[in-house]
């Protein structure tokens, strides 16, 4: 997609601060962030008691036997919403794709590995300064990427357990034991994950919510997206001088 | 008041001294549960030694009244000094009091609660019996004591093991037969083993609870793993002790265990051990007529998950550990997620750590 300065006129009033925002995320990826939060949170909510069905607060959530039919019944809704979701963004994908407007931004690449290097060596005080990222950095691509792939596990051995006496028409009967190990186990490693890797940088190291607004400011652009800022301003510039007559 | 001469006087005397002791008769009066020291047997067998001896009821129920003073003399109770009074509590002498039973079951219900005096720990459990409810639902032939231990020539109940399943047997004869042509059965009966179980083992011996109830169904896996839990006596049969443990882990155990622990009387249908291996006719997994042999396997998996493909057998880990063998599946994500989840803890932990030390010192180091 295509990245636009919005446009900036001349501060009418001294005190006026202009703050130049950057967009980031357009509408529909907005929406796809706030349904996969919803789904992921209710099947949290819904699954992790019945994973820890011993436990108390899981006891006081699951208080009768109708009470785990219901959270069954809202844990079976909520990943056909999550399956929706997750083919209407592949749908998308392929949509762009095929008109060659999919943009490689979140694709992994080689200098994904040489920025993890570097802000490994960062971080261990061997170097300075930190890489100056793209629009994403390898942090939010190893999110989207690991949770791309979480969440494919998750739908794929959630429908093994809810339709297992016609998976086994087609697959051997050994998949429904080892898709319940994995739905367990994956559902525990995906929210540690949730809650340490993404959490921290959204959250602690700085409250990013262009995931909801759409849009960065200049300051966040040029601080944690610094190649990307320097590419647009000087794209930018280019396009400003294009046609301009300069004296 | 006038005075007595010395000769009036002698049968007053007599009749005060025969009042104190027959008042101290009264007093002194045994209880002849707590100190059975009669030595009534004797007496009684002057006339019950007769083998043609016997009454008849109202209702025309022959009673024999014959005790063979042989076989008398090797119930439990006789040698120990408890003899007819003990029981026979209405009849002190000859001529008997009038018999006013109906029936011969009437007569023997009116003498079994003699046992509760010296048996009243379990008398008292009888009563919140299967037995004893349906007894008072009307079914009089719901047995009492004798039915089971007998009356006149009681033997130890248990000696030999095989008399217990005989002794349920007599009413429970379908039960009996299916039990005798199963493993714990046949093996009971070839070695009369201690360890295999009998009737008793699994429903109770006098508080016999009814094993249709729900409570009964989810507990049910715990009454099987009293014994197959048992490492030392699995070892002796070279079967496995993890059985129990790893059914709890199946999807069947975690269901069965919640409703267990937390909705006993709710009925639950989670497959538990007697659904799958059978109840009275369990054999031995590799006995061809086994439900779980893998040849009968998927009939028995039927019975709950009606039309199922021959694959649906191989979803049961079959009380396994997991094994490249016979659980590939589960094997290999096993392998995966024993590596891949400590992985991605320590990778991403490490390197939010390192993360937030960099950024507070950075922080710190900019506000000073």
């Amino acid at each position: 997609m295509k990245n636009k300065q919005k446009s900036t006129p001349t501060p009418s009033h001294p005190r006026l601060k202009l703050v130049r925002t950057f967009p980031r995320f357009n509408a529909i990826q907005r929406w796809e962030h706030a349904a996969l939060l919803l789904c992921i949170a209710i099947q949290l909510a819904t699954g992790l008691p019945q994973k820890y069905n011993t436990s108390v607060w899981s006891q006081a959530i699951i208080s009768s036997p109708n009470r785990l039919t219901a959270i069954q019944q809202i844990h079976h809704i909520t990943a056909l919403v999550l399956t929706a979701l997750v083919l209407f963004h592949l749908g998308r994908a392929f949509y762009l794709i095929a008109r060659r407007r999919l943009s490689d931004d979140m694709l992994p690449s080689y200098q994904d590995i040489k920025d993890a290097w570097n802000m490994l060596l960062y971080l261990l005080y061997i170097k300075r300064e930190k890489p100056a990222f793209g629009k994403y950095n390898f942090e939010q691509k190893v999110t989207y990427w690991f949770l791309f792939f979480s969440i494919g596990i998750m739908l794929v051995s959630g429908y093994i357990m809810w339709f297992p006496e016609v998976i086994t028409r087609l697959i051997p009967g050994g998949v429904i034991p080892a898709a319940i190990m994995a739905h367990s186990t994956e559902a525990i490693v995906t929210f540690i994950f949730i809650v340490l890797f993404h959490f921290y940088h959204v959250h602690i190291e700085r409250l990013n919510l262009s995931i909801f607004s759409g849009w960065l400011n200049e300051e966040d652009m040029r601080k944690y997206h610094s190649r990307e800022y320097s590419q647009l301003v000087s794209a930018s510039h280019t396009d400003q001088d294009s046609g301009d007559t300069k004296a | 008041m006038f005075k007595l001469s010395p000769i009036y006087k002698l049968p007053v005397i007599f009749l005060l001294v025969s009042i104190t002791i027959l008042g101290s008769l009264f007093w002194t009066n045994p209880t002849h549960a707590s100190e059975p020291k009669q030595q009534t047997e004797e007496y009684c067998l002057s006339c019950h030694s007769k083998p043609d001896l016997k009454m008849t009821l109202a209702n025309g129920d022959i009673v024999p009244l014959y005790i063979d003073p042989q076989k008398l003399a090797t119930s439990v109770h006789s040698p120990n000094g408890i003899e007819c009074e003990a029981c026979h509590t209405n009849i002190t002498t000859y001529p008997h009091p009038p018999v006013t039973y109906q029936t011969r079951r009437e007569l023997a219900r009116t003498y079994y609660s003699a046992c509760q005096k010296c048996h009243p720990d379990n008398y008292t459990k009888t009563m919140d019996s299967m037995h004893a409810r349906a007894a008072e639902a009307g079914n009089l032939n719901a047995p009492i004591c004798t039915d089971c231990h007998g009356t006149h020539f009681i033997q130890p109940p248990d000696e030999p093991r095989t008399l217990i399943p005989a002794t349920c047997g007599n009413c429970h004869s379908q039960e009996y037969s299916v039990y005798q042509s199963s493993i714990h059965g046949n093996v009971l009966k070839q070695e009369l083993n201690p360890d295999v179980p009998v009737c008793t083992s699994c429903h109770g011996v006098h508080n016999i609870q009814n094993p249709l109830t729900p409570e009964f169904r989810v507990s049910e896996p715990d009454l099987c793993a009293s014994c197959h839990a048992n490492q030392e006596m699995m070892s002796k049969y070279g079967l496995s002790a993890d059985v129990y443990s790893l059914y709890s882990l199946s999807w069947h155990g975690v269901d069965v265990s919640i409703y267990q622990a937390r909705w006993p009387n709710v009925q639950h249908t989670s497959a538990v051990c007697t659904d799958c291996h059978g109840i009275h006719n369990i054999l031995a997994p590799n006995d061809p007529n086994s439900m779980v042999n893998p040849k009968n396997l998927l009939v028995t998996c039927q019975k709950c998950h009606p039309g199922v493909s021959p694959n649906w057998t191989g979803a049961w880990t079959g009380h396994y550990k997991v094994s490249l063998e016979r659980t590939p599946f589960l094997f290999y994500v096993d392998s995966f997620y024993s590596i891949f989840t400590p992985l991605i803890l320590w990778v991403v932990g490490i390197y939010i750590a390192l993360q937030f030390i960099r950024f507070m010192v950075d922080r710190v180091r900019r506000s000073l």
